[in-house]
């Protein structure tokens, strides 16, 4: 049984325009799952309707059993993060994070303890009486994360909730995150579209595409085994070679060539991808998945240099060693290694 | 020279404002507090005067029950304009602001046709066998109450709808979130961020109903004078321009007074301590 279920969800803006499509996601308890995807993909609006700020056009929304789909925002005590903060300005540190339990009717001793301790805990002890206008964006930031987690939410909600910060506070926020989620084992929705900041973090991660979840499954499997050409792209493959399956491991490309792929698929025909790391610049020796290539444009990265090659195979873009310069127009051989080529399906 | 051009910048202003204000107030005021020599006697008289009390008195009241009422409705009236879409708002304020484009002794003389004798509040409730005889309705402090609430509440409604469009709608959701039903994430948080707003919509409502002329004059009748007709009254039919003078001191005094305390209400509320006027 599934912590938290959507199912089918459909949610649609001025009966004309559909952001989400009968949209699935199950989240177990405990866990840090992550909503990644380009602006405009839905995922903030998926957060929106967990929040139920939206309530959606069809489908439902379980948590621990319970179908909350038309539960008040107000009655389902979920924290929430937003990008803004939303910081109550004319409330100081202290009431801001007091705010919820006030709302409970606890008790003046209870609420002062229960602040205090997440104060502590969020190292924010000495910042109780200051306004959020007198704070760094680091500081509100943990605010809010206090302000949101001191209710003791079934659920958290995070809406990139690091992207007003700078690399380096983003690096700490993150790890701050990940410490507070494990101490509390509070099951939490983070929406971002940074991949790093997505990875580093997540138990689970869901790549989102035009209202529908592209692939959901662990960090490394889409870090290492994108399943459609979408995901591939966002997290990095920019080489896509049209193959059809000939047999067993044997694929060919539109120009008849035959390439070899270790990893097994049920694929009859996709897209063979390959991150520019991992195609090699060959010598005579190797004769394994080479293809003749010319060299176009070179650009320098730093610890190699990138080419965009025109291979017998269409355009790939390689980085090679700054060991061996080439010029554009030299000839080349590339090689793609079988076992770090991924068949993906092709994307609308 | 460039130390010496905000100066020369403020020139045109401070004479305007010298020769048009400063001085003819000085050359109002100056004869009340001396009479060949400095004398507070005009004011005793006045204090001590019950009618002039009265008056003083009546008009205070009425600014105070204007503000008051045109907070009560206007509040709520702005919070809805305020979250209403860009163009719906648009067109809401437009229709708030609509009464003002209109001459307020115009609007005054409508007034006059629903409060009169033969009005439509007493047609009807005549007609339907509420009253027997016609209730007195005009020329009473209540009908220059009505009047002045018509004609300072759309002040009170653009200044708050202004404060409370700045507040970002992820403070509610957040309120929201954390249990605040829409009621209490109003109370809690849209009013006391809309503190400024409406001290200021207080301010211009108490300050325009204190000194407002016409609107008492065509709905109070001379029975129910206010400062500002019975300074007209002194003035200009019994050419008593001292005893004008000391009733114009008085009004500034106490419209002075009440923006006092409206500053020391806010700093009260808002513990950050900020002035607004």
């Amino acid at each position: 049984m599934e912590f938290l279920t959507l199912n089918k969800i459909d949610v649609t803006y001025d009966k004309k325009k559909t952001v989400l499509k009968g949209l699935n996601l199950e989240v177990k308890e405990g866990e840090l799952v992550s909503l990644l995807g380009p602006s405009g993909c839905g995922k903030t609006t998926t957060l929106r309707v967990i929040a139920g700020f939206i309530e959606p056009s069809g489908g439902e929304f379980i948590l621990d059993g319970r179908n909350y789909t038309k539960v008040p925002v107000h009655k389902r005590n979920f924290g929430i993060v937003f990008q803004s903060y939303a910081l109550f300005p004319h409330l100081n540190v202290y009431d801001n994070v007091a705010f919820g339990l006030k709302l409970q009717k606890l008790k003046k001793a209870e609420i002062k303890r229960k602040v205090e301790d997440m104060l502590e805990i969020c190292g924010l002890s000495e910042f109780a009486d200051r306004f959020p206008g007198q704070m760094s964006g680091g500081q509100r930031q943990r605010v809010a994360l206090a302000r949101a987690m001191v209710i003791q939410p079934k659920l958290l909600l995070l809406d990139e909730p690091l992207s007003n910060l700078d690399a380096k506070l983003r690096i700490n926020m993150r790890v701050e995150i990940k410490r507070l989620q494990k101490k509390f084992g509070i099951t939490m929705i983070f929406v971002t579209h940074d991949q790093e900041e997505c990875f580093s973090i997540s138990d689970k991660v869901a790549v989102m595409n035009n209202g529908l979840i592209e692939q959901y499954d662990t960090p490394e499997n889409i870090y290492l085994k994108p399943k459609t050409e979408f995901v591939a792209r966002f997290i990095g493959f920019n080489n896509f070679i049209p193959l059809k399956k000939q047999s067993g491991g044997i694929f060919i490309t539109e120009r008849k060539e035959l390439i070899q792929v270790e990893q097994e698929t049920k694929l009859e025909e996709g897209l063979g991808t390959i991150r520019p790391d991992d195609i090699l610049l060959a010598d005579e020796t190797v004769s394994e998945n080479v293809m003749n290539a010319t060299v176009g444009v070179r650009t320098f990265l730093g610890r190699s240099y990138q080419y965009e090659v025109d291979s017998t195979a269409g355009k790939l873009v390689v980085n090679a060693p700054i060991g061996k310069v080439y010029e554009p127009g030299d000839r080349v051989r590339v090689q793609l290694p079988k076992n770090k080529i991924i068949i993906v399906r092709k994307s609308m | 020279m460039k130390k010496q051009l905000p100066y020369l910048l403020l020139m045109p202003g401070s004479i305007l404002l010298i020769v048009f204000l400063i001085l003819p107030l000085i050359k109002v005021l100056f004869p009340t507090i001396y009479e060949g020599t400095f004398t507070v006697k005009n004011y005793r008289e006045f204090f001590q005067d019950a009618y002039f009390m009265k008056i003083l008195i009546r008009t205070l009241k009425i600014a105070v029950l204007c503000t008051v009422i045109s907070m009560f409705l206007g509040v709520p009236t702005a919070y809805f304009i305020s979250r209403c879409n860009k163009k719906k708002r648009g067109l809401l304020l437009a229709l708030t602001i609509f009464p003002l484009l209109t001459n307020s002794v115009i609007r005054s003389f409508a007034w006059i046709n629903i409060l009169g004798r033969n009005g439509i509040v007493n047609t009807l409730l005549m007609n339907a066998g509420i009253i027997e005889k016609p209730l007195t309705l005009l020329y009473t402090e209540f009908s220059i109450l009505v009047g002045s609430i018509y004609l300072f509440l759309p002040l009170m409604i653009i200044t708050v709808a202004g404060t409370m469009e700045n507040i970002e709608n992820d403070l509610m959701e957040a309120a929201e979130s954390l249990g605040a039903s829409r009621l209490s994430a109003f109370i809690k948080i849209v009013l006391p961020m809309s503190i400024p707003g409406i001290i200021v919509g207080n301010i211009l409502v108490f300050t325009g109903t204190l000194t407002a002329y016409t609107t008492p004059q065509l709905l109070g009748g001379n029975s129910n004078l206010v400062l500002a007709t019975f300074i007209y009254q002194r003035a200009m039919s019994l050419g008593d321009w001292t005893g004008a003078g000391v009733v114009a001191a008085v009004m500034i005094a106490a419209t002075m007074v009440v923006l006092r305390i409206f500053n020391a209400l806010a700093a009260k509320i808002d513990e950050r301590g900020e002035k607004y006027a």
